[in-house]
């Protein structure tokens, strides 16, 4: 595992790709910061003062990344998106074939694979999130938001547990994205799939059947990532979230496990 | 060439999906040290047997040992393995030094003989060049670079000149010449059968998925004559000549403007004598008299025949 691992990481270090990410993620951080604040409306106005973005809410010692966490919770379909490319291209190029004659220990190949852009992921959401609270600080007295409560233990320990939900709200897309991309083997077949379910689908049934909150995974994820929604709390659904994680990644592993790679 | 211990053993190795046999009882040993050639038409199951071999593909019965490991648990065997397996597929975006970098951390391999590997397949000024830019030629050369980089005992090649021009088709030959040359097995398929017979000692030819041949490639052929190409300087003569070659207890054939023998239980050359003589000696001179071995391609042509006749 720690083989592939290290091998993935040649595609994810090299300086143009990591430039670009940067970039990125400098431009997401300093305007969803903005974009966040300006759309925060005071608690006697917002709909459902709980789950809503609140200039108080943003005022507490979590809100330099709740900011991080609540643009965050948009991205789900783009992670997606990521990883059934990182998973599914590698079937239409043929390089698990390439891959498999160097390490024929097909699970952890498997892991190694899907742990090392986690691992980057994980590193730009870091430094992500550190843009997005910087630019707060900078940002927020224009809206009236104080931030005193930021720069405190407290809010340190509400940044991490942000940053935890985040991570736990990536692996699941992550792992999510990977089972797809094993099961169908192609990028247009699985994103499509995928983002059919997760997205629409989902989303169709949890109008009329607002349980479909606890139960499926794509809503779960997005309770993760707003820090849990009025049908679920964010504990519930991440641990929800993780024992789906679990089943996703049995059924990846014991596909990939069995499966003659013949392309 | 050692030849003392088999390097790959099947017994019986099949592959089926559903109902279609893709590779049908084959037993055959690959001995140490040698260059094999691995023959077949398109579909014939090459592929197939090679991707068996190499812990793609399970088979559906039969065994087989790869190194003296068994295919089943290809993890034993692979670290002394170096394969190239239906085209080379790297990565598009990494260049060739990344593609190999990343190829020797997944094996475990020493990256330190990267710049060596290159050299060796004559990409060393384009290693920092981003794969998707190689020509098909020179992706091929990063794909045998790749299936280098362990050092490996035994070195499996499928269709290593694939699409080549010619040039390119001379470059992979004198490659696997110079890998060769250093006591590893190689195991190379191809259907260009000119150039496996000039690299090749050894040979496994299957069709449909079974064995028709597996040995020594130069008792292979042998079951096929030589012929000779006799031609009169006057086209004229034709007819003549050719009732000077039946006196000789021959049976002529056209070929062109000349005629084709088919020499049994006589010598080639003695025989060649003989009709040049005989021909002088009816007043024909002839423009043309040549003993033609049997190539490896009219070997296998003439199996092939054979077998589906």
């Amino acid at each position: 595992m720690i083989r592939t691992f290290r091998a993935e990481l040649v595609k994810f270090t090299r300086p143009r790709t990591v430039a670009v990410t940067l970039l990125l993620a400098l431009v997401v951080g300093v305007s969803g910061a903005a974009l966040v604040m300006g759309n925060a409306s005071p608690v006697a106005e917002a709909g459902d003062a709980d789950y809503a973005t609140t200039v108080e809410g943003l005022a507490e010692a979590g809100g330099g990344t709740e900011l991080f966490r609540r643009t965050a919770s948009f991205a789900g379909s783009l992670v997606f998106v990521l990883f059934v490319g990182v998973f599914a291209v590698e079937y239409s190029r043929g390089t698990y074939r390439t891959m498999l004659l160097r390490q024929p220990h097909r699970l952890r190949l498997l892991a190694g694979k899907l742990l090392a852009p986690l691992a980057f992921a994980a590193g730009v959401l870091a430094f992500t999130a550190i843009v997005f609270w910087t630019s707060g600080l900078v940002i927020a007295p224009g809206y009236d938001i104080s931030t005193d409560a930021w720069v405190s233990a407290d809010g340190l320990l509400a940044g991490l547990g942000d940053y935890g939900m985040i991570l736990i709200w990536m692996t699941g897309y992550a792992v999510f994205g990977m089972t797809v991309a094993m099961l169908l083997k192609s990028v247009p077949l699985a994103l499509a799939v995928g983002v059919a379910w997760a997205m629409p689908f989902e989303h169709i049934l949890y109008g009329p059947w607002p349980t479909a909150q606890q139960v499926f995974p794509g809503l779960l994820l997005e309770a993760v990532a707003e820090g849990g929604r009025p049908e679920v709390t964010a504990g519930v659904a991440a641990i929800s979230s993780i024992g789906y994680m679990v089943l996703f990644m049995t059924v990846a592993g014991l596909v990939f496990q069995r499966r003659d790679v013949t392309a | 060439m050692t030849q003392n211990v088999a390097v790959i053993a099947t017994d019986r190795l099949t592959k089926r999906y559903g109902e279609r046999v893709v590779v049908d009882e084959l037993t055959v040993e690959v001995p140490e040290g040698s260059v094999v050639g691995f023959i077949g038409p398109n579909g014939a199951g090459k592929t197939t047997t090679m991707a068996m071999l190499l812990g793609l593909v399970r088979p559906t019965a039969g065994d087989a040992t790869v190194l003296d490991e068994p295919v089943r648990n290809p993890a034993r065997y692979l670290h002394r393995v170096g394969a190239l397996l239906e085209g080379p597929a790297l990565w598009p975006g990494l260049t060739g030094a990344e593609n190999l970098r990343a190829m020797a951390r997944l094996a475990g391999h020493d990256e330190s003989r990267i710049p060596e590997i290159l050299d060796i397949v004559g990409l060393s000024d384009r290693a920092d060049d981003r794969f998707r830019g190689y020509s098909l030629g020179m992706k091929q050369r990063l794909g045998v670079a790749a299936a280098l980089l362990g050092d490996p005992e035994l070195l499996v090649l499928d269709e290593p000149t694939n699409g080549l021009d010619p040039v390119g088709i001379t470059e992979m030959r004198a490659l696997i010449g110079r890998i060769a040359a250093e006591e590893r097995t190689v195991l190379v398929s191809s259907h260009l059968l000119g150039e496996l017979e000039q690299v090749c000692d050894w040979l496994i030819i299957i069709d449909q998925g079974k064995l028709i041949y597996a040995g020594d490639s130069a008792g292979f052929g042998t079951g096929t004559a030589d012929t000779i190409m006799l031609a009169p300087l006057d086209p004229g003569h034709l007819t003549v000549l050719a009732d000077v070659v039946t006196t000789e207890g021959l049976e002529p054939r056209p070929d062109g403007d000349g005629l084709l023998v088919t020499v049994e239980g006589r010598k080639p050359r003695e025989l060649a004598a003989e009709l040049n003589y005989a021909a002088l000696m009816s007043g024909i001179v002839l423009a043309e008299l040549e003993v033609r071995r049997p190539t490896l391609e009219s070997s296998y042509l003439s199996i092939l025949e054979g077998e589906n006749a």
